[in-house]
């Protein structure tokens, strides 16, 4: 019965946080205003399920906000000459850059949250060289006749969510179906093993880091479509509630378990957070604080101690 | 001074230690022998307070008293000087002396580094160092840090209340004949100030000094001998123990093995620091076993034919095909060479996998079209493993750290077996198992054995490898020096440990 609880402390923060925010905010039910914030937090979501990956195998990729505000700034430069290749272009930039920071990591052996935060810096330095630092706007026509459909909805239901889940699908396909994702799975439950049993060890890490950043690219795009431009800073604020959503959802920063379901499930509770916090008019220049504490609660109640010995 | 009196460890259901009746005298040198699991690291690690006894006494100058911590056992006078040398190597020498200490020499909140030099200049002398205490450890040889392992270990001299006992922790394994000669001299002056506690190996170095040797067997000491009585055979004999014609390895199952060229011939190969000039053939169906001590150089010696070590001299050969070189984990895999490790939850099993998908984990991209995985031609191939090595396990699904230690040998068993490798290596297979999954790993080795599979096998005991083994190569010090065949001459354990030691 522990061990039920245990493993399933994401659904049950999610039910106990829907029902107290429920009885709180009784505006809270209308299933219309609950579809838009699902709707609002997709991007979010996607950098969260790139971030999975890079989690799950026991790393971490801290340049994912750099990566999404460099690639609102290219979807914005490039929407006009590249059409809706600039969605591949873009996914293709990001896996490139993730798995470079994956490639120093398991050549160099430099841990990932240097190799990431140090490619974040590029590409922060690269979303100010390529904007001349400022705001850009794409062309409203052709956003709107490539990507008008996402900002509309069909019925009550926000096209974005829609997007979310083809790749939340996605992302699930590659986690249980692949090769791919059982040897992530390896990897992060036991390096060694996975060594002893013949994996290109550094192969799979150098994967998961441009699977994450491919994704972090990814929420970019879509973010600049929604906003109709880009700007080097315009996601910052990002990489903290998707961390707490990887975290929250239960799976650890020593990773091998959790997976982008357990991701889902922090979305929501991240999504429900921040929906409160509007209730609550909560500042906006306080909620990085708020995602701050709970980022240190999920740790604390996720982190799997038998696998650390010396913490620094 | 100091006096165990029936004192027992148990770890779980293994008994560690049984009945210790252990005593030092002041100025005394004791040895302590003992094969490898005989309960010698725990027996040292109660002495200095990293364990505790769950019962007996243990008395210091005749008054009960217990260890709660190495801290607690060093301010009561047990200093031990470490086999892994414990030395911080970018403080200098006197920080490393004081560790710990610091506060003895503060001044207005800060360390008084001429007072500690002083302190450290008096405490070199002890074991006749004259140094710099101001040196980084890290630049001193590894005798002169053996040193100062002893010095800081006599520093407590000061501290402590009665007179020191000092365990001396495989002092001598990476010494030189000289340095050990010098050591020992050094240790012998030292005796009106302490007595000494000497694990070691080397049965020769410990009849050189102790005055006493206590022999440890499966958690019990067997005997004590005084020096003028300690011979080696004796002593050997009653660490080994068991009479030889009990019944315990079942030799007449092992069958001969076909003569056929080698499957695997390592000719001279040396990997630097780790073994040198090893050469050996293993051939289909043959058990191989390396015996030695630990830190023999035997784990390395699998590690290198699996790719994981690169080799600087000498050759390998697999399948008889000198093109083939084998140079990762990945390659060894694909040649079908297969790797059970020692470690069997941190590097044998992924715990947080199920059966399935650890039996699979060499062999993914059969199991997958396009990359993706078929998981009904997985399960059906766990399940198959799972009923002929008869596995126990509710299912195919269930994680493997829900199984015991024997299912999770079998399950990675399982997982070389149906990949078809040809050569398998075996690192202690039969660690921490009980009595029955050992039965069944043993068995499973001798069908292997019999479907013509080459084995390279660490045993855990010597009674495996006489057991088990076709042939036992005895390494030492990472190099070979004895060679058994099993099927023309009845080995003894006895013969394995005077090879060894």
């Amino acid at each position: 019965m522990r061990d039920i609880l245990k493993s399933n402390y994401h659904w049950v923060t999610l039910f106990v946080l829907v029902i107290l925010v429920g009885l709180v905010d009784s505006n809270f039910w209308n299933v219309k205003s609950l579809l838009i914030l699902i709707g609002d937090i997709v991007p979010l979501f996607i950098m969260a399920l790139g971030l999975t990956f890079a989690i799950y195998i026991g790393g971490i990729d801290l340049s994912a906000q750099s990566m999404a505000n460099m690639i609102t700034v290219i979807a914005s430069l490039y929407l006009a000459s590249l059409g809706l290749w600039i969605v591949p272009m873009c996914f293709l930039v990001g896996a490139a850059l993730g798995g470079l920071s994956g490639l120093i990591t398991t050549r160099f052996l430099v841990p990932s949250f240097i190799s990431t935060l140090a490619i974040g810096g590029v590409c922060y330095s690269l979303a100010q060289w390529l904007s001349g630092n400022r705001a850009l706007y794409m062309d409203s026509e052709i956003r709107d006749a490539l990507f008008g459909w996402m900002l509309s909805s069909t019925g009550i239901v926000p096209n974005t969510i829609f997007v979310g889940a083809a790749v939340f699908a996605g992302a699930l396909l590659i986690e249980r179906r692949s090769t791919l994702g059982r040897r992530l799975k390896a990897v992060g439950s036991a390096e060694l093993a996975a060594v002893a049993s013949g994996m290109r060890v550094s192969r799979i890490k150098v994967m998961a880091f441009a699977l994450s950043g491919g994704l972090a690219a990814l929420a970019g795009v879509i973010f600049a479509i929604k906003l109709s431009g880009g700007a080097p800073s315009i996601a910052n604020g990002f990489l903290l509630p998707a961390i707490v959503a990887v975290l929250v959802g239960g799976t650890p920063l020593t990773g091998g378990v959790g997976g982008v379901v357990n991701t889902l499930v922090g979305t929501m509770i991240v999504a429900v957070i921040r929906s409160s916090m509007l209730y609550l008019e909560v500042e906006a220049t306080h909620q990085q604080m708020v995602f701050g504490i709970v980022l240190i609660i999920a740790i604390v109640f996720t982190i799997d101690r038998s696998k650390l010995s010396i913490v620094k | 001074m100091l006096e165990f009196q029936n004192v027992s460890k148990e770890f779980g259901p293994v008994k560690a230690l049984a009945n210790i009746n252990f005593k030092v005298a002041k100025g005394e040198i004791v040895g302590l022998v003992g094969e490898n699991g005989a309960g010698k690291s725990t027996l040292m690690k109660i002495i200095f307070g990293a364990y505790q006894a769950d019962s007996g006494i243990i008395l210091i100058d005749g008054r009960k008293t217990r260890f709660s911590s190495p801290r607690d056992a060093m301010s009561k006078g047990i200093g031990m000087v470490f086999q892994e040398q414990s030395l911080i190597g970018n403080l200098s020498i006197m920080e490393n002396l004081f560790l710990g200490r610091e506060r003895e020499f503060q001044k207005c909140g800060l360390i008084d580094f001429k007072k500690m030099a002083e302190a450290s200049r008096y405490q070199l002398a002890k074991v006749g160092l004259d140094i710099d205490p101001y040196m980084e450890t890290a630049r001193l040889s590894f005798s002169q840090r053996q040193l100062i392992e002893l010095a800081k270990v006599l520093a407590l001299e000061e501290r402590s209340s009665g007179d020191l006992v000092i365990l001396l922790d495989e002092p001598t394994s990476v010494l030189s004949e000289d340095e050990v000669t010098l050591l020992f001299e050094l240790v012998n002056n030292l005796r009106e100030r302490a007595a000494f506690i000497f694990v070691s190996h080397r049965l020769d170095e410990v009849i050189r000094l102790s005055d006493r040797i206590y022999v440890l067997k499966d958690g019990e000491l067997v005997d004590e001998v005084a020096r003028e009585k300690a011979v080696a055979s004796h002593i050997q004999s009653k660490m080994v123990g068991r009479e030889i014609d009990t019944e315990y390895y079942k030799q007449d199952d092992r069958l001969p093995f076909a003569p056929s060229p080698p499957l695997l011939s390592v000719q001279n190969a040396s990997v630097r620091g780790r073994f040198e000039k090893i050469s050996l053939d293993l051939h289909a169906g043959e058990v191989l076993c390396l015996v030695g001590t630990e830190g023999s150089g035997r784990e390395a010696v699998l590690r290198a034919v699996f790719g994981m070590h690169k080799i600087d001299n000498g050759r390998i050969v697999y399948f008889g095909n000198e093109f083939l070189k084998i140079r990762s984990p990945n390659a060894a895999v694909e040649n079908d060479v297969g790797y059970m490790p020692r470690e069997r939850k941190i590097e044998g099993i992924f715990a947080s996998m199920n059966v399935a998908e650890n039996i699979t984990s060499c062999q993914l991209p059969a199991y997958a079209r396009y990359g993706l995985l078929n998981k009904a031609m997985e399960l059906g191939l766990a399940d198959e493993w799972i009923k002929r090595l008869s596995v126990k396990t509710p299912s195919a699904r269930t994680d493997c750290n829900r199984l015991s230690g024997g299912n999770q040998q079998k399950v990675v068993l399982a997982k070389w077996r149906s990949t078809g490798s040809k050569i398998i290596m075996l690192d202690h297979p039969t660690r921490g198992l009980d009595i029955g999954a050992k039965e069944d790993v043993y068995s499973m080795i001798r069908e292997m054995s019999s479907a013509g599979i080459g084995l390279l096998l660490i045993p855990d005991t010597f009674e495996e490898a006489i057991g088990l083994g076709h042939n036992i190569v005895v390494i030492k010090d990472g190099r070979t020096v004895e060679r058994f065949d099993c099927l023309k001459q009845k080995v003894t354990p006895f013969d394995l440990v005077s090879a060894m030691t």
